[in-house]
């Protein structure tokens, strides 16, 4: 028995020919996010594990994760670790939305693919409605001192931070 | 209309697909708020560079809420480990259609799976405040703040006092 298989190339540039409209960069986008999240969540929880291994190192991955090495900060580690953070909450609320996306596909398909079109930008604008905010805050964390409105928001931030942790 | 649906039949027939099928969309719905809520909490409402040992184990181990916090920890883990792992099994087997190359593929990734399970579910169960290595973090901070408010002279006792709390919290 031989099946004839293409190469990775060819499918590769088949499957960017193929013309399946908004739905085929949907499915591309949920799946390359997934893929990003579990490779993340590997990650987490090996440097998690180390909470009850080694508080010592744990708290040496914290430091790097917010760009300290040894406690010295370096602006550069900061910056690309605190922006690869604002691409893996953009990859959860891409793959959380477009995840509700499918599960309605999925209790209702005819009605759905007759939206089909709605729907992707439906969750297009979800998704930035959610990420423009978020990503005000994560970049404004680390570009701004919190001196004036934001350190108002941040005192009573605190109030939620006492019960949400 | 019909075609176009009937096309799209992506629900399979049976067995552990379908099994399989089913947990993908209800640990989805649940990871929806569990993911989400988790970032907001761990992102937004703090920030990655105030999170570290103190802070976790505070978490984990408060008396009135830290139970909350491992149950949410502890579904979330289960649930993402399984969700995340049966997706990368579907993407690999659309790739890899020989049977025996598919047996050794599940075999390879449930037990990567089962590992990064028994490690996640082991470090939020068994966990224990290291009271030793906070006090000894916490008197290096003093020490360190002691010293700099020493050279400084700048401020009044009360502010020194004070930084000397907020770096020992930290």
């Amino acid at each position: 028995m031989s099946v004839y298989r293409r190469g990775l190339v060819s499918r590769w540039v088949e499957g960017l020919r193929y013309g399946g409209g908004v739905g085929q960069w949907s499915w591309l986008r949920h799946r390359s996010t997934g893929l990003g999240i579990l490779l993340y969540l590997v990650v987490h929880i090996w440097d998690t594990f180390l909470v009850i291994f080694s508080p010592a190192s744990y708290d040496a991955i914290m430091g790097i994760y917010g760009g300290k090495f040894d406690g010295v900060e370096y602006p550069l580690l900061r910056w690309a670790f605190r922006l690869g953070e604002l691409g893996l909450i953009a990859s959860v609320v891409f793959h959380a939305v477009n995840g509700l996306r499918v599960i309605l596909f999925d209790l209702s398909p005819i009605r759905a693919v007759g939206a089909q079109k709605e729907l992707f930008w439906a969750v297009t604008a979800l998704f930035f409605f959610i990420m423009i905010p978020v990503a005000f805050i994560v970049i404004h964390s680390l570009v701004a001192e919190p001196t004036t409105v934001t350190a108002a928001i941040m005192l009573r931030l605190d109030l939620v931070r006492s019960f949400a942790y | 209309m019909a075609v176009t649906a009937r096309s799209r039949r992506v629900k399979p027939a049976g067995g552990f697909e379908l099994a399989a099928w089913y947990f993908m969309r209800i640990s989805g719905l649940f990871l929806v708020f569990l993911a989400l809520g988790h970032l907001c909490i761990m992102h937004l409402i703090h920030n990655v560079e105030s999170i570290n040992y103190n802070f976790v184990s505070d978490r984990w181990t408060n008396p009135r809420t830290g139970y909350i916090w491992r149950l949410w920890d502890l579904t979330m883990v289960n649930l993402a480990i399984l969700h995340g792992f049966n997706g990368l099994r579907q993407i690999l087997e659309e790739w890899i259609n020989q049977a025996k190359s598919r047996v050794l593929l599940r075999t390879g990734i449930w037990i990567f799976a089962g590992a990064l399970l028994l490690l996640g579910n082991y470090a939020i169960l068994m966990f224990v405040k290291d009271a030793d290595y906070l006090k000894n973090r916490r008197d290096a901070a003093a020490d360190a703040v002691t010293v700099k408010a020493g050279v400084e002279r700048s401020g009044s006792p009360r502010t020194r006092a004070s930084v000397v709390v907020f770096d020992a919290q930290r």
